[in-house]
């Protein structure tokens, strides 16, 4: 009787109410979770939802998106696997945005915001979106993506005229000129970001660059491609609102720079090729700085020391490993308010970067000890012990992303394995980690040390390994864990396919796995123990490849070990797979 | 990841750089390969194959031993040949087949017969033909299984598509002459 009339009562409520309340449900996994409650609660959540990101485009159809989120008003899509980013997948291998594209011209009406990353994209594709979306398209972000050309920008730039956001970084675009920004300076008053940067996009005019200036009065965000910067001073002085700037190269005289006045906000910085006799004209307004990008400056380990000590409010921090363990001590007594901390590796040859340039345990527990709000987390580093590790563990417990890749060039590494270390890392760790990358070398962390792995990540989705483990016996361990593991790359390993077959079916969470380099067979049959219903899996199998090699001087046919590409998808076997990749059709 | 290698000493660098610090070392030995570059392309191929078809063929150390090949003829100051192993770990990888020519340094890893093969074909004096006719090899003969074998242990770490893009430009910049960096040099 009772539970009639509380039924009763449930199914009475309005819709409205639910509603109203509905709105202050962001956060994609609460979302997911209200929808699973009854189908009213799913339909609203359906009417509501406002963004959608599909990690992986073939786990889904654009049909099947259109017929849950038919009002959906902004898209995050992504395609290649990650290491495409790294030159290790076919160019050709997929994830086409055309049937996408097809369907959001023909029935997403609300669309106004677009991201594509690491997708292909043709210029018919940007034709149909700027012919369809038109003025409506707010945001168009083609991120890592290749395949078109300045001619598919043109009719961006033509058409959308309400575009806020044109976000191109990274992408590979044939250049046949520069009539696409001219377009874009032409019709557009609304831009708030632009960026192109780290393509190729060399036949721009500053011109058009200083009329987006100002006509764009809310410009905030400008990176761009290689542009000198002195031919840019008259856009820095029109980019009143400019808060975030990065690219451009020095060419001239160090000391016609100092000419050159930065707009008043300006706190987001990435000056390129910038170089020692360059970087004092950041200097009168280095303490405003909040994140800085030197990823492509020309800077050694004094300069970084010199730059840093000047910015104590900086959050951001993007480098090389010529930073070093010296500058790494200057950023941990100076930089307290840090929160992301990015060490890429920077050239192996000599005479190229700072011999002071590399990472080792020493600037790694400088940074532990100092920077206590550190919440993301990648280094490359050329020596490591435990204790390093450990004190990672002990000090920062904000930290949600960390990556930890050894490089290479070190030849003997004392405190190995890293077993100890990394428990230590991730029992401090625990409970705020969600992305965690481990990229060693043979030897460096034995089958315990993977089994750590499995039994002290409860919160983490995405994992990175790399030349970890000793045998099999260690990744059945490590799969037995790692409750929350969506996302699983590795590399380098030497586990047998039955293995890892076995250790897919045993990760309770995981949807998707990449890997390279691993005991194959002739066949790939071991793999098939892993088959199941939704469970596509594909090979790249071993293949030779022309690469350019580190001077870009010779071109280098090298090795590329097979990929295995593994995933849950509703869509079934997708079907525009190059020659270089193998579907397991069962 | 160590692995045997089959290291020519033609210019006894090993004795000399013997006092020096490990890192120094590992720099020096980096430097003097360009150096040894520029010689080594001057020196008479049909040697310079011998050597390495033979270095490539002889997996057990023999230990510091002058090595004269048969079959050309010996100048005075002919580099001696000092066979130079690397601890072995327990893999059966073969040496890599490093080939200098022409000022340009390329290494491949590539099982011994193979090694022969593109040595016979070098001889025959094919052009780049070679690496493609290798591709189809690979990709069609029974010895895939080994080839795999041999790849899995050795997985160099890639760089990022965009940063290699940007040590590529930057060394462009570099070997550029620019005016003003010769002017600095002209001031001080």
């Amino acid at each position: 009787m009772e539970d009639q009339k509380v039924n009763k009562a449930c199914s009475g409520m309005p819709d409205t109410v639910f509603e109203c309340v509905i709105h202050y449900i962001h956060d994609s996994r609460d979302r997911d979770a209200v929808s699973l409650v009854c189908r009213r609660w799913h339909d609203i959540d359906a009417m509501t939802r406002k963004h959608i990101t599909i990690a992986f485009c073939y786990t889904t159809t654009p049909g099947q998106l259109l017929k849950r989120f038919r009002d959906l008003e902004s898209l995050k899509l992504k395609g290649k696997p990650r290491a495409a980013m790294f030159n290790l997948i076919p160019e050709d291998w997929g994830g086409y945005v055309t049937p996408w594209v097809e369907e959001i011209a023909r029935s997403f009406r609300c669309l106004n915001a677009i991201h594509f990353r690491r997708m292909i994209v043709r210029d018919s594709d940007l034709e149909l979106l700027a012919q369809s979306r038109g003025n409506a398209l707010q945001v168009l972000k083609l991120d890592k993506c290749s395949g078109f050309s300045t001619d598919g920008l043109l009719h961006i730039g033509r058409s959308c005229r309400g575009l806020r956001t044109l976000f191109l970084e990274e992408s590979t675009i044939m250049e046949k000129d520069g009539e696409w920004l001219h377009e874009l300076a032409l019709n557009n008053t609304v831009l708030e970001t632009l960026s192109f940067y780290m393509t190729d996009l060399n036949d721009v005019r500053f011109q058009d660059l200083e009329l987006i200036a100002r006509n764009c009065r809310s410009l905030v965000s400008m990176k761009i491609s290689d542009i000198e910067i002195l031919d840019l001073a008259v856009f820095f002085s029109a980019a009143t609102a400019l808060e975030e700037f990065g690219g451009g190269f020095f060419n001239d005289q160090p000391e016609r720079y100092s000419a050159v006045s930065f707009p008043q906000r300006l706190c987001q910085l990435g000056l390129a090729y910038m170089g020692n006799n360059e970087m004092p004209i950041v200097f009168p307004f280095a303490s405003r700085l909040k994140k800085l990008d030197l990823l492509y400056a020309l800077l050694d380990t004094e300069d970084h020391c010199l730059l840093i000590q000047r910015c104590p409010n900086l959050e951001v921090l993007e480098t090389r490993n010529v930073i070093g363990d010296r500058g790494l001590e200057i950023l941990a007594r100076y930089c307290k308010r840090l929160r992301r901390l990015r060490i890429e590796r920077g050239a192996d040859e000599q005479g190229m970067e700072d011999e002071e340039g590399v990472v080792s345990q020493r600037g790694l527990i400088a940074v532990a000890q100092g920077c206590l709000e550190l919440e993301y987390w990648a280094v490359h580093v050329s020596d490591i012990t435990n204790a390093a590790l450990e004190c990672i563990g002990t000090h920062m417990k904000n930290l949600s992303d960390f990556r930890l890749v050894l490089l290479d060039q070190v030849e003997r590494i004392n405190d190995l394995p890293l077993d100890n270390g990394v428990l230590a890392l991730l029992r401090g760790c625990c409970h705020k980690l969600r992305r965690f990358a481990l990229y060693l070398r043979p030897g460096a962390l034995s089958d315990v040390g993977l089994r750590y792995i499995g039994q002290y990540s409860p919160n983490v989705r995405w994992m990175l390994l790399g030349n970890v483990g000793e045998s099999d016996e260690g990744l059945l361990e490590f799969s037995r864990g790692c409750p929350s593991l969506q996302k699983l790359e590795m590399r380098g390993c030497c586990f047998s396919e039955q293995a890892l077959a076995k250790a897919v079916l045993q990760l309770t969470s995981l949807r998707y796995m990449w890997l390279q380099g691993y005991r194959a067979t002739e066949t790939g049959r071991d793999l098939l123990v892993m088959a199941r219903p939704f469970w596509n899996i594909e090979l790249i199998p071993a293949r030779k490849v022309a690469v350019p090699d580190q001077l870009g001087e010779a071109v280098v046919v090298s090795d590329n070990p097979a990929h295995i590409i593994a995933y849950y998808s509703l869509a079934g076997q997708r079907t525009d797979f190059p020659d270089t990749v193998v579907p397991l059709i069962l | 990841m160590s692995r045997s290698t089959v290291e020519l000493d033609f210019f006894r660098m090993e004795k000399e750089n013997s006092s020096k610090s490990h890192t120094q070392k590992l720099f020096d030995r980096r430097r003097s390969f360009r150096d040894i570059q520029g010689v080594i392309s001057k020196l008479n191929p049909d040697l310079l194959k011998t050597v390495i078809a033979s270095g490539s063929s002889n997996q057990t150390p023999t230990g510091n031993g002058n090595f004269l090949p048969s079959k050309a003829s010996t100048p005075k100051d002919l580099p001696v040949y000092t066979p130079i192993f690397a601890p072995i770990s327990g893999s059966e990888s073969t040496p890599p087949l490093t080939i200098f020519y022409n000022g340009n340094v390329v290494v491949f890893d590539v099982p011994r017969h193979k090694a022969e093969n593109i040595l016979k074909l070098a001889e025959k004096g094919l052009p780049k033909t070679v690496e493609s006719a290798d591709l189809k090899l690979a990709a069609s003969s029974n010895d895939q299984p080994q080839l795999l074998q041999t790849l899995n242990g050795d997985l160099p770490i890639f760089r990022r598509k965009s940063l290699q893009r940007f040590l590529v430009k930057r060394k462009e910049r570099l070997t550029l002459v620019s005016p003003y960096s010769c002017a600095d040099y002209v001031q001080t």
